[in-house]
């Protein structure tokens, strides 16, 4: 049992670290390979879980997370990067400090709602629990702290990974895997459609008229 | 018998984004809403069992998606011919094939008594309704789009978390396994439940399908989707989407209320919802006289009575959830009224492309059709909640009840409607009567305004001579949920 605890617990940590570092990252790479590590923490903790559970629907969804979430997402971003050219730094909407600041914050305003609250549950949960809020959070507040599309979207993919902490964390929940499916589904759509965005903007196709009547007949 | 209503959409849906022309596609779509509107009604023969297992709550507006879906889809022929060069073939595919997805969400929602499949039938509804909207592919509708995407991709993950607290409150109640996760014995148990995390899962829940409702802090979006969308799907669609999200919030208001009635820790939820609902009154009542652009003015609208229907809820009693119901049902049903006769008019105008519904291009719609113009504000009259309109009857069972429970938010609500009506009825009279823009000539009014009359129709006639089922129906689901 000490084992589970400590193993657990670790994985979390390492999940809710990297989305704390995310807020620091100017750099869209940098933010990638912070997520991808997040994600590759991710299906390790779900594996583990499956272990101590023994919930073979866990295994599932830490399989589904390692192929997609660690492999297949992360190749995605980083070729929409590259093709577009998007090395340079992401414009912020605050200052990093201000940002990183309110993130100790949230942090502070999970463990402090999650605890009193479930004092009833098994403590494993609990503690998963708050650190699974906390990566909701922060994601929450990369998303709304960064302009670019491409870091909304990374800041929305950690909250997701804290979303799925949460549900491999609850005791014999039904539909984990079908969750993170359907979340991927979201997340995919997300992906393909900032890959569609761009194209126009690179490519200067951009029809303008739109534009142009939003002008004309005001909001 | 009930997986059919709610499978054949996205089966259907395959099939209509891959093969059709787009009128084929149009009259298709058309075709299987009529038979799924019927398969509605069959569905109270045989609600079913287990995972998806309506209730009367349930049937009733799986008949009123039904219905709405059908007479959007009629209409919508008449859109796509007018309107067919403007996309490509496999986007009107597309279209049509969204279409029935949404339709089959919104029914899977409604009938699901599992709180994980509504959640994801509302993913499903919000993820198709995001596509409709960037189907134009203008820069404004991807803006749309992508706000749409965001803020509902937001909220959608807020409302996962709250489902999930929801699970785990349930533990000491029911037990680790399906049971804990379905809204009967949910609401059976609701009294043994964990309730400060009940509360907390609640505040997760308002937020995240609060942002599908369009509550006020999180309606962003809908202004915009409505306005750039393809104008059926994103517009007359939209009711019952909205009606699922509120319906959501309604079911997990009546596990805490329980849970307070009985005894347990968790907080009453009527000040959540209260507060939510009047800031989306009162906020639309001072937004609604600056809009321009028809289709955002309505969607401003849509704010206020989600608000309304949210403000009944968080009153509290069965007379008014019966009230907050009746306005959801009169209220969807002169929406999608009013959006297909606003689609027509702007057609009447020349094009229905999204920036074709200023206010000031539609006016005077008289001198183009009669028809089409009083049904056109005979629709927005009945908006405003004045006699004889349908919604002044749920809206004053409403108020009446303000009167009895809360006295003290009577002030504030009767402000955010008044303000509301007034910057309705501000606009009938220019639209119907007022000077025409130059070269209009009279046209002969399309087949489709019938089907708004009929939506007219309906809303007076449930409002003042409710059929003795229907009220027999809504007073058992407001008698349950209160």
């Amino acid at each position: 049992m000490t084992l589970t605890f400590s193993l657990a617990h670790l994985m979390g940590g390492i999940l809710l670290l990297c989305g704390f570092l995310l807020l620091s990252q100017r750099r869209l790479a940098a933010m990638i390979t912070l997520y991808q590590v997040q994600a590759f923490t991710l299906a390790a903790a779900a594996f583990w879980q499956g272990y101590a559970q023994s919930e073979v629907n866990l295994y599932l969804t830490g399989l589904i997370t390692l192929a997609l979430k660690a492999v297949l997402l992360p190749l995605g971003l980083r070729e929409i990067v590259r093709r577009f050219n998007l090395t340079r730094a992401v414009e912020t909407a605050m200052p990093m400090a201000l940002s990183m600041l309110l993130g100790v914050g949230l942090i502070g305003i999970a463990v402090l709602v999650v605890l009193p609250t479930t004092m009833n549950a098994v403590s494993l949960t609990r503690e998963d629990l708050a650190i699974a809020l906390s990566v909701v959070l922060l994601g929450l507040l990369v998303m709304t702290s960064r302009r670019s599309a491409l870091a909304q979207i990374i800041g929305f993919l950690s909250t997701e990974n804290g979303l799925v902490l949460a549900a491999i964390g609850m005791p014999g929940m039904p539909f984990v895997a079908e969750f993170s499916v359907a979340m991927l589904v979201l997340l995919a759509f997300l992906v393909v459609g900032v890959f569609l965005l761009r194209i126009r903007e690179h490519f200067d196709t951009l029809d303008v008229t739109g534009i142009e009547d939003i002008e004309r007949r005001g909001r | 018998m009930i997986y059919v209503p709610v499978f054949l959409p996205f089966l259907a849906a395959l099939v209509l984004g891959l093969v059709g022309s787009p009128v084929g596609g149009a009259i298709a779509n058309a075709g299987l809403s009529f038979v799924v509107f019927l398969l509605t009604l069959v569905v109270f023969t045989a609600p079913g069992s287990g995972l998806i297992h309506a209730d009367g709550l349930g049937l009733l507006f799986g008949v009123l998606t039904g219905f709405i879906a059908l007479t959007t889809a009629l209409a919508n022929i008449g859109y796509v011919r007018g309107a067919q060069a403007r996309l490509a073939t496999p986007l009107w595919r597309l279209y049509h094939a969204l279409c029935q997805v949404v339709l089959g969400a919104t029914l899977l929602g409604l009938y699901a008594d599992n709180i994980g499949l509504l959640w994801v039938a509302v993913e499903g509804a919000t993820i198709a309704a995001t596509l409709a909207v960037s189907l134009p592919r203008t820069a404004s509708a991807l803006e749309a789009a992508w706000k749409y995407f965001i803020l509902g991709g937001v909220g959608i993950g807020l409302a996962l978390f709250g489902t999930m607290l929801v699970y785990l409150a349930a533990q000491p109640a029911l037990g680790p396994g399906l049971a804990a996760m379905s809204f009967a014995a949910l609401s059976a148990h609701a009294g043994a439940m964990d309730g400060s995390l009940l509360t907390l899962a609640f505040v997760f829940i308002l937020f995240g399908y609060g942002t599908k409702a369009a509550l006020v802090p999180l309606h962003g979006w809908l202004p915009d989707a409505y306005a750039e969308g393809p104008a059926p799907l994103t517009t007359a669609l939209s009711g019952p989407m909205l009606n699922l999200a509120l319906i959501a919030i309604l079911r997990f208001r009546h596990l805490m209320q329980v849970n307070v009635s009985s005894g347990g820790t968790a907080m009453p939820p009527g000040p959540f919802l209260l507060t939510l609902g009047l800031a989306s009154i009162i906020l639309t009542g001072f937004s609604l006289s600056r809009r321009r652009d028809a289709r955002r003015f309505f969607g401003f609208s849509s704010i206020e009575h989600s608000g309304i229907a949210a403000f009944a809820f968080g009153i509290g009693g069965a007379a008014a959830i019966f009230g907050g119901l009746l306005h959801m049902l009169l209220q969807t049903l002169v929406k999608s009224g009013l959006f297909i006769a606003l689609i027509r008019a702007a057609g009447l105008r020349g094009s229905t492309a999204p920036g074709h519904y200023g206010f000031s291009h539609l006016r005077g719609m008289i001198h183009s059709n009669k028809y089409t113009a009083w049904l056109l504000g005979g629709s927005i009259f009945a908006l405003s909640g004045l006699p004889p309109s349908g919604l002044f009857a749920s809206e004053f069972i409403i108020i009446s009840q303000t009167v009895q429970r809360h006295p003290w938010v009577t002030a504030p609500l009767g402000l955010g409607l008044l303000l509301c009506a007034v910057a309705m009825l501000r606009n009938v009279a220019p639209l119907v009567f007022g000077p025409a823009p130059p070269h209009t000539k009279a046209v002969k009014a399309a087949p489709e305004m019938h089907l708004v009359a009929l939506h007219l129709v309906l809303a007076v006639g449930l409002a003042f001579a409710m059929p003795r089922p229907l009220f027999a129906l809504l007073s058992t689901v407001a008698g349950a949920l209160k």
